[in-house]
């Protein structure tokens, strides 16, 4: 009796440290076997549902196809993905409380959120624009003051037309149904986002041809995948299987396959894009 | 987790004004549709007890119709819904004055005053039958008797959960962030987007929140002490004759 006490407080014991000590990302990861993203269910071609009712995109894509594999090789197993539903609002929360391990979906890399998550490599470029009714007299940043705009909750293009349009009468959506649901009834005219999102919707609209995206980029907006901070090991993971990708041509194969002229929605990659991905794969 | 706390963000640089902002939005939103429950509640409450069957079903229809869909439901039927029904000119009045607020108001004040309605009736119902009978028979038309007898006492009677809804009407206020319109709740979040403050903001919002309610329950409460009719109900203490 009393042996068998010892014995189950030394094996207590033992799980003390596995406790006390915070776990890394990877550590987590191959414990459980699943790696949870973060991702839209709204915003195509990067990750939404398609028509068969499938959650598809190209963010998810590069997770599945380029960053799985290195991960596999790293933790010396299959590991499932598992994808769960993140917004602006929610996503930095969801991964600061270890709801998810990264998020892959549309989001801008900047300086103040590095303060928050660290940032994997920039996967794709884009800049902010306008989604307008075609023939609208809206035709950039300069022309939006005092009319009726929508945006994102928690977006930096809310943010920047607060700061550089202050006249702007800004309505904060949600999600970005809510946001094009208000346009098409008129009750906005015009919604900002993320240019190639905003192809996107358009593309996905019942009528394509009803829409314009209009405007020089009033800002630029890298996309990287976001991760917890102080996880090293995780970030080059990630990292790497970009890089990988790039260098096989995979990227530009999925890239092809998404934003092709046959792809979701045609957004050709301009020469400066393809150099600036080809410059951030670093010699092995 | 080194989390450093920053309650500068709550007042100062261009997150300090947006707390008091969502503060003024919450209580506009909050009191135009407490204005609006609490009228068709009365009336809806009152007609549920006509003697009148066409006037019954009218109330009784309106009472199950809103109180037994959910209210962000509702938000989005007020915004999305009702605005392109009605005629242009007024579309485009409503699109220079806040159509989300307004949308928000008559969500709350429709669905709170069907569950308003509810709690009147109880109140209406539960006043024996011999009251009405002597107002009745005093020569008072029932129109009369309801106004001057029967609502007075049902009033008074109602405070309770009265208090209640008007505290439940407070909170779902919130559900209004949904179509745009930027009360407390959706301040907070802003905060905590914009400043990562997280704990900061949502422990000012609950507590503004908290303070809200206590004081529109301890306001109910003093209304309660004011207008009871001595010797008429049970009250806290049972006091000799």
């Amino acid at each position: 009796m009393k042996r068998r006490r010892i014995v189950i407080l030394a094996a207590l014991m033992a799980c003390l440290p596995a406790l006390v000590c915070a776990q890394s990302t990877l550590e987590k990861i191959d414990k459980s076997g699943v790696l949870i993203i973060g991702t839209r269910t709204g915003s195509p071609p990067f990750a939404y549902v398609n028509k068969n009712n499938e959650w598809v995109g190209f963010s998810i894509d590069l997770v599945e196809q380029a960053v799985s594999p290195v991960l596999n090789k790293k933790l010396n197993k299959q590991i499932k993905i598992e994808k769960k539903e993140s917004t602006p609002a929610t996503r930095i929360p969801l991964l600061t409380s270890n709801a998810v391990d990264l998020i892959a979906e549309t989001m801008t890399d900047t300086q103040s959120r590095r303060e928050q998550v660290d940032f994997s490599l920039t996967f794709f470029v884009t800049g902010a624009q306008f989604l307008v009714r075609k023939g609208s007299p809206i035709k950039g940043v300069q022309s939006i003051a005092g009319r009726r705009i929508a945006a994102q909750q928690g977006s930096t293009n809310a943010k920047i037309i607060r700061e550089r349009v202050p006249t702007a009468k800004l309505v904060e959506f949600p999600d970005q149904p809510a946001a094009f649901q208000a346009l098409a009834q008129k009750q906005v005219e015009a919604y900002t986002n993320d240019g190639i999102q905003l192809a996107g919707l358009r593309a996905k609209a019942p009528k394509p041809d009803d829409w314009a995206v209009v405007g020089e980029f009033y800002s630029y907006d890298p996309y990287g995948m976001a991760m917890r901070k102080n996880d090293s090991d995780f970030r080059h993971v990630v990292n790497v299987g970009l890089m990988d990708a790039i260098s096989t041509g995979l990227y530009f194969k999925l890239y092809d396959k998404w934003f092709g002229s046959k792809g979701e929605v045609p957004y050709p990659l301009i020469p400066e894009g393809k150099r600036f991905l080809e410059l951030q794969v670093v010699p092995k | 987790m080194s989390y450093r706390f920053d309650w500068s963000v709550l007042w100062s640089g261009p997150s300090g004004s947006w707390l008091l902002q969502g503060l003024v939005t919450t209580l506009q939103i909050s009191g135009a549709g407490l204005a609006l429950a609490i009228v068709l509640g009365i009336a809806s409450g009152a007609l549920r007890t006509a003697t009148a069957s066409p006037l019954r079903w009218l109330a009784s229809a309106y009472v199950e119709f809103f109180r037994n869909v959910p209210l962000l439901v509702w938000m989005f039927f007020w915004y999305f819904g009702v605005p392109p029904l009605l005629p242009q000119t007024i579309q485009d009045w409503l699109l220079d004055r806040g159509v989300e607020s307004w949308a928000g108001i008559f969500a709350l004040g429709v669905y709170h005053g069907a569950r308003f309605s509810e709690v009147m009736r109880a109140g209406i119902q539960s006043i024996p039958k011999t009251q009405l009978e002597a107002a009745l028979s005093t020569g008072l038309s029932r129109v009369q008797a309801y106004r001057w007898i029967i609502l007075p006492i049902a009033l008074r009677l109602i405070v309770p959960p009265a208090t209640n809804e008007t505290v439940n009407l407070l909170k779902n206020s919130s559900v209004a962030l949904t179509i745009g319109v930027a009360e407390l709740t959706f301040q907070t979040r802003q905060i905590e987007t914009y400043t990562a403050k997280a704990f900061e903001a949502l422990i000012a919002g609950t507590l503004i929140y908290l303070l809200l309610c206590l004081v529109v329950s301890l306001f109910f409460g003093y209304i309660e002490r004011r207008v009871a009719i001595p010797g008429l109900f049970v009250q806290r203490r049972l006091e000799e004759a």
